[in-house]
């Protein structure tokens, strides 16, 4: 009987742990498997991305560039990026050692000098190549650099509200961020200051899934203090190419390496 | 008065042009009606037009024309992806109204391909850039065109062309570039037509006609110049080690016997260091120059051997804002030698020590589309210096604006910036890219 009993309770607890993880897992388990699912599919991948770039009064640039990207060891990556478009930056490379906890490592390739510029590690949000995307939204934030709390578990989304450890380091007070539960990608973000007025926001318009990953291939940037927005639209991705960890050198910076940059 | 209405026709024509230059290709529904979804063309072209003017803060009494900078620039670009191969061409058709001519200039006529895995080739004319200062060069004896970044062109000009043979191995952690370059091939430097210059014959400020020529050497094997450069990263910190047999890359020997400015041959080795500290980045690089046919130092009439050393550090300051400052030094190795031997006027001797504070200032404004900048060189030693304001605006993809100041002053009118005095001007271009 007793031992009944402990089975029961044993697999009540179980069981309960078990729907209880399932019904609201702890919130740094939702961050991270956020952060894998959209910047660590994969152990590496490749993209077309190309930028609609419309500011407050209507006017319109475009860039598109092609990305490779390469998970390393303890969360580090490396990024690749070669621009095609338009004419005036075409040729220009961009490769980023990332380096969570520590500072990114940046290059800027600049083909009319031949010039491998370093890029002094600054501050990650300001802007991507003249979009609204920041250089943090493209390679994403520290998972440590904010206070996570999940506020809020509706049918498709965990909603969780990030607050910056150190608010002098950010334009922000705080964001949230709806993080779908099937995908785990976050699908919108929205970014407030001190009076709680939302002043930026980041949409996923469409997801498809890609070599088993699900993937955000097309997504908004908004500043609603300008009336500006940034489209980013991504295709041709590819993952899992076995892409060497020497194609992140200084050798594709000035010759990009062809081989991964084609679409298959 | 005649060079001044053709600019202003030239500049009419290119707004004229740049203003349908914002067509939207794209319709509300984006990317939808947009080529990307067709296979990349192998060849494709694009380029620029643009118009530049620079004009004179004062009048130089050595130069009737108070423009600097006039004209009218076309580039055309191709490139075309073969199997193995890519095939790249850059070609400038220039209309001048300065010189009041017609100039076409190769930029780019190159090929590169694969050799094997680990070695990239590149022959033919091309840029080639190396080194860690940010507008001072110590390991980089490639060509520049100093003119034309004095007179106010586009930063990429600064740069002049080779036609080189350039090999560039990657090992595990060691990487070697070699580049061969056949016949030697100076910097662009003042020669008195747009900017006049201190003779140190004459002793004073000259302008052209004359304009200065440098004799080049003669078009031997012997007089190949050959740039090596070994390379590698240690984590975030870069290191790199150079080699150089040439020649000094402006006419700074003077042959007594034909009255005219040659090229000294020299040799240099070299190597520097690059990578992040206190949250910004440092560089240092170190240089010797070895003057070939004047290593007692005792010839005043060539160049001294030198060691060159420069240490800059750049941070960003605040979000969108960075300073940049580098500290530069040109030392000469046979001092005493050269002030025995110094046969003009002592007062325009050299010192054998040039100090060089740099200091640059860029603010970032409007996701990049405006970007404004300082660059401030001053030399204690020299008593003079240089001040570059220039302001850079991105109105569109296709049509971006540039506007700047070269103020160059000193108290002496044989010093680096100091005989540039009469030089100082006020430039703007306009381009239109497609």
């Amino acid at each position: 009987m007793k031992r009944l009993t402990q089975l029961i309770a044993g697999t009540v607890l179980l069981f309960g742990v078990g729907m209880l993880s399932a019904e609201t897992p702890d919130v740094m388990e939702i961050v991270e498997r956020a952060n894998q699912a959209s910047y660590y599919a994969g152990e590496d991948g490749r993209s077309e991305a190309r930028m609609r770039i419309i500011d407050g009064r209507g006017r319109e640039q475009v860039r598109q560039f092609t990305l490779l990207r390469r998970n390393g060891e303890d969360g580090r990556q490396d990024y690749l990026v070669v621009f095609s478009r338009p004419s005036d930056v075409r040729g220009t490379v961009f490769l980023v050692d990332k380096n969570p906890g520590g500072d990114d490592d940046r290059w800027l390739y600049l083909p009319g000098l031949d010039l491998v510029r370093r890029i002094a590690p600054g501050d990650k949000r300001t802007s991507f190549v003249g979009s609204h995307m920041y250089y943090e939204d493209v390679s994403g934030r520290h998972l440590e650099d904010d206070e996570h709390e999940l506020i809020e578990t509706t049918d498709e989304h965990y909603v969780i509200r990030s607050t910056p450890k150190d608010p002098g380091s950010v334009e922000f007070a705080a964001f949230n961020t709806w993080v779908d539960r099937e995908t785990w990608l976050p699908m919108k973000a929205e970014y407030e200051r001190d009076d709680g007025e939302i002043y930026r926001r980041m949409e996923v318009l469409e997801v498809e899934e890609i070599d088993g990953y699900p993937t955000g291939t097309r997504m908004r940037m908004d500043d609603l203090d300008e009336g500006g927005h940034t489209l980013v639209e991504f295709r041709f991705s590819r993952y899992d190419l076995g892409i060497p960890a020497d194609v992140f050198s200084e050798r594709s910076l000035r010759n990009p390496p062809r081989r991964w940059l084609q679409r298959d | 008065m005649l060079k001044f209405s053709k600019q202003t026709m030239l500049m009419a024509a290119l707004l004229a042009m740049a203003v349908p230059g914002q067509a939207d290709d794209w319709d509300d529904d984006p990317w939808d009606d947009d080529p990307w979804d067709d296979d990349v063309s192998a060849f494709e072209w694009y380029g620029f037009i643009e118009g530049a003017a620079g004009h004179r803060l004062q009048s130089n009494p050595v130069i009737g024309d108070d423009f600097s900078l006039g004209e009218l620039r076309l580039q055309l670009e191709g490139r075309y992806e073969g199997d193995v191969a890519t095939w790249r061409m850059k070609l400038d058709g220039i209309a001048d109204g300065v010189t009041d001519e017609l100039d076409a200039e190769l930029r780019e006529a190159m090929v590169s391909f694969p050799f094997g895995d680990r070695t990239d080739v590149r022959l033919g004319r091309q840029v080639l850039t190396w080194g860690t200062g940010d507008l001072v060069f110590l390991n980089d004896l490639f060509p520049k065109d100093w003119e034309s970044f004095l007179i106010g062109r586009d930063d990429d000009y600064l740069k002049g062309t080779s036609d080189a043979a350039r090999i560039s191995w990657y090992g595990e952690h060691i990487n070697l570039e070699t580049v061969i370059t056949p016949l030697f091939e100076p910097d662009r430097y003042p020669d008195g037509q747009r900017l006049s210059y201190f003779d140190p014959m004459q002793g004073d400020i000259v302008g052209a006609p004359p304009r200065l020529r440098g004799v080049k050497p003669p078009r031997t094997a012997e007089n190949a110049e050959l740039a090596l450069r070994l390379h590698g990263r240690a984590g975030a910190q870069e290191w790199a080690l150079y080699g150089y047999r040439g020649f000094f890359p402006q006419p700074s020997a003077f042959d007594p016997e034909s009255g005219q400015f040659t090229f000294a041959p020299m040799n240099a080795i070299g190597g520097s260091l690059r990578g992040p500290l206190a949250g910004g980045l440092y560089n240092l690089e170190t240089s010797y120059y070895d003057s070939r046919d004047n290593r007692d130092g005792d010839n005043p009439l060539l160049p001294n051997s030198e060691i060159r050393f420069l240490a800059g550090f750049e941070r960003e300051m605040v979000t969108n804002f960075t300073l940049g400052a580098q500290y530069y030094l040109e030392w000469l190795q046979d001092y005493s030698a050269l002030r025995r031997n110094w046969p003009m006027d002592p007062a325009t001797l050299p010192d054998e020590r040039r100090h060089l504070a740099t200091v640059r200032l860029t603010w970032r404004m409007m996701r990049d589309n405006l970007i404004v900048s300082l660059m401030n060189f001053y030399s204690p030693s020299d008593d003079d210096y240089f001040i570059r304001p220039t302001v850079q605006y991105r109105h569109t993809d296709q049509l971006q604006f540039n506007a700047g100041i070269n103020l160059f002053g000193g108290s002496d009118a044989s010093t680096f910036y100091g005989q540039f005095e009469e030089n100082s001007s006020v430039f703007a271009r306009l381009r239109y890219s497609f």
